[in-house]
């Protein structure tokens, strides 16, 4: 059948391979056709319950099976899913619930006590997927949504401009803004990545929790591909040699996580005995690879191909750089290309391209591009970058906010974010590139830089923070002439300081705004 | 042992916690820790408890729970005597 939404993904799929195993966790597994009558009974009940299309529906659940009902069923309610994860503060929660107007949640017995809490502060109609009934609001297990009589079920108009998720990121305001997807740049993605893997057949091991952009890989790709996902447990993320096991174990194909996941595998040293050659592609994204960690981690999986993914959520992704052979060298990896569908420009400050091989703000044009910012046109118009050659018909960019330069081959390199180019002493620095400097130093793990004023002279000065392999002690001095024989004089940082662990964000990123505040202190 | 254990992931909890937490309690699928949580954890119970916890032993098995770990803890300081 022809797939042009979204919900088109699970119909297709429960015809061609009914008795497929779609999704699993743990040992609990869900087919294609399982998945595609329970997501239609969990459809059902929303349409009963009043949800119209366009209706934001949340999803408070952490990774478990009913993740891939919850997705489904909301989609084919005509609603718009909106991931809320439970392990943020409930202030957060609270204030995205808010912010989109969500009246419907759909969660497992284990969110039982936040659940309470979040239904005394708000009003909810219902909440589904508890067994034990919450006092202020309807509550429904999903044992009695599996009892719902699908015989006389009929379909959405679902289309392809039409809403399908709104994914919550952390915004530079300091509030969270919701990044809106349709059925078609979901779709445009989709189709794109399952492409590039040859995920047909992948047995597809999903690191990204479903509040992060890398999931929509997992929840829509893998079976858009006839693939089976493996849900990865919360309790797998955080135990090295239980996530090795569990990659042996389920035999995974294409591997798809941040850096992290893959570095503390690799140092904490639970790979050497494992046979884990059922690996045919590892995906990172989210982060820079610090590139001796990839080339360890390559030679070691020398039967596996690497791909580097990058993109702001607005794209959902956008480019990729495929190593077949460890890097030679320390420097960093290239972001690589533009995919199908998706072309690029760099610009400056004064939004003119710039000439070949010099550094600007990269914008993307792409068929995955998010419709705009939730409630939000003034943020949504300035993330725009139009041409408008065309009357009539602009093109439009996407401003990711990223520095790149093109290199001679026409591939984009990664400098670090827009506000992490600075001016000091009148001289433009890259921060990511002292960064990058730093970390091809030996046993240095990550390093950040920043800019820190002298309260005194009012003096800007530069201050980078490293951390260093564990058990290792690093030499101030020797870094220091090391930095002189690398970068130019005005960028050589003014102080080094060493952290043993860096802050992060929820989804495992530095922390850049709280290593900041530890400095300043 | 275990009430050093649990006033220690106390202090590590990135989340708000009303109640303390008990013994029994998931450690790793609630959120109470997160995996770098976890290695700091990992690298107190070496100090405070002087062993070495190999990497094979970092497995959701021996960290599920305070009692698990205890329970951990406690095979390998009999089989250092």
């Amino acid at each position: 059948m022809s797939i042009y939404t979204l919900v088109h993904i699970i119909e297709n799929a429960a015809k061609q391979k009914p008795n497929k195993v779609a999704f699993k966790y743990l040992s609990q597994v869900i087919t294609f056709l399982e998945l595609h009558k329970k997501s239609s009974q969990l459809a059902s009940y929303l349409i009963n319950e009043g949800i119209k299309k366009g209706d934001r529906v949340g999803i408070y659940m952490n990774r478990s099976l009913e993740t891939s009902i919850a997705v489904y069923g909301i989609l084919k309610a005509g609603g718009v899913y909106v991931p809320l994860d439970p392990f943020s503060p409930i202030s957060r929660t609270e204030f995205v619930i808010k912010d989109c107007g969500i009246k419907h949640v759909i969660s497992i017995p284990q969110q039982h006590r936040k659940l309470k809490k979040l239904t005394e502060l708000l009003n909810f109609i219902s909440v589904v997927g508890l067994t034990n009934p919450l006092t202020n609001c309807k509550t429904i297990s999903w044992e009695s949504i599996f009892n719902i009589d699908v015989a006389n079920y009929t379909t959405i108009n679902i289309l392809g401009d039409d809403l399908a998720y709104i994914l919550y990121t952390s915004g530079s305001t300091g509030t969270p803004k919701g990044i809106m997807h349709t059925h078609a740049s979901g779709l445009a993605f989709t189709t794109l990545v399952a492409d590039l893997y040859k995920m047909e057949n992948a047995i597809y091991g999903m690191h990204a929790p479903l509040h992060f952009d890398p999931s929509v890989q997992g929840y829509f790709a893998a079976p858009y591909a006839l693939a089976t996902t493996i849900i990865v447990s919360d309790s797998h993320t955080k135990m090295p040699a239980s996530l090795a096991d569990l990659i042996v174990k389920e035999k995974i194909t294409i591997w798809f996580s941040v850096p992290l996941a893959l570095i503390q595998m690799l140092t904490s040293g639970v790979l050497e005995n494992r046979n884990m050659s059922s690996l045919q592609w590892v995906l990172f994204s989210g982060e820079v690879f610090p590139t001796k960690h990839l080339k360890a981690l390559m030679e070691l999986w020398s039967f596996a191909k690497f791909s580097n993914i990058y993109g702001p959520t607005e794209t959902n992704q956008c480019t990729y750089y495929h190593l077949k052979t460890p890097p030679v060298t320390n420097t960093t990896i290239p972001i690589g290309y533009v995919w199908g569908n998706t072309d690029f420009k760099i610009i400056d400050t004064e939004d003119k391209e710039v000439s070949k091989g010099a550094i600007g703000e990269l914008v993307i044009r792409t068929a995955t591009m998010m419709k705009g910012y939730w409630n939000d046109p003034l943020r949504t118009q300035e993330s725009f970058y139009k041409d408008e050659n065309i009357i009539g018909a602009p093109h439009i960019y996407y401003r990711t906010g990223d520095q790149v330069k093109e290199d001679e081959k026409g591939r984009l390199l990664f400098l670090g974010r827009k506000d992490h180019q600075i001016k000091i002493r009148g001289y433009r620095v890259e921060l990511g590139e002292i960064e990058n400097i730093l970390t091809s130093y030996p046993n240095i793990e990550e390093a950040v830089t920043i800019v820190a004023n002298l309260e005194e002279t009012e003096q800007k000065i530069l201050v980078s923070v490293i951390m260093p392999s564990q058990k290792t002690a690093i030499d101030i001095d020797d870094l220091k002439s090391f930095c002189k024989k690398k970068m130019p004089i005005y960028a050589i940082p003014d102080k080094i300081e060493i952290l043993k662990d860096f802050p992060r964000t929820a989804s495992g990123k530095i922390n850049r705004k709280e290593i900041e505040k530890l400095i300043i202190e | 042992m275990q009430e050093k254990i649990i006033k220690y992931i106390e202090e590590l909890s990135s989340e708000e916690i009303d109640e303390s937490i008990e013994a029994t309690e998931d450690l790793l699928g609630s959120g109470i820790l997160d995996s770098l949580g976890m290695m700091k954890l990992i690298a107190f119970l070496e100090e405070e408890f002087c062993c070495k916890v190999l990497p094979e032993e970092m497995v959701i098995e021996n960290f599920m729970t305070v009692l698990h770990i205890t329970d951990y803890l406690e095979t390998k300081l009999v089989e250092k005597q």
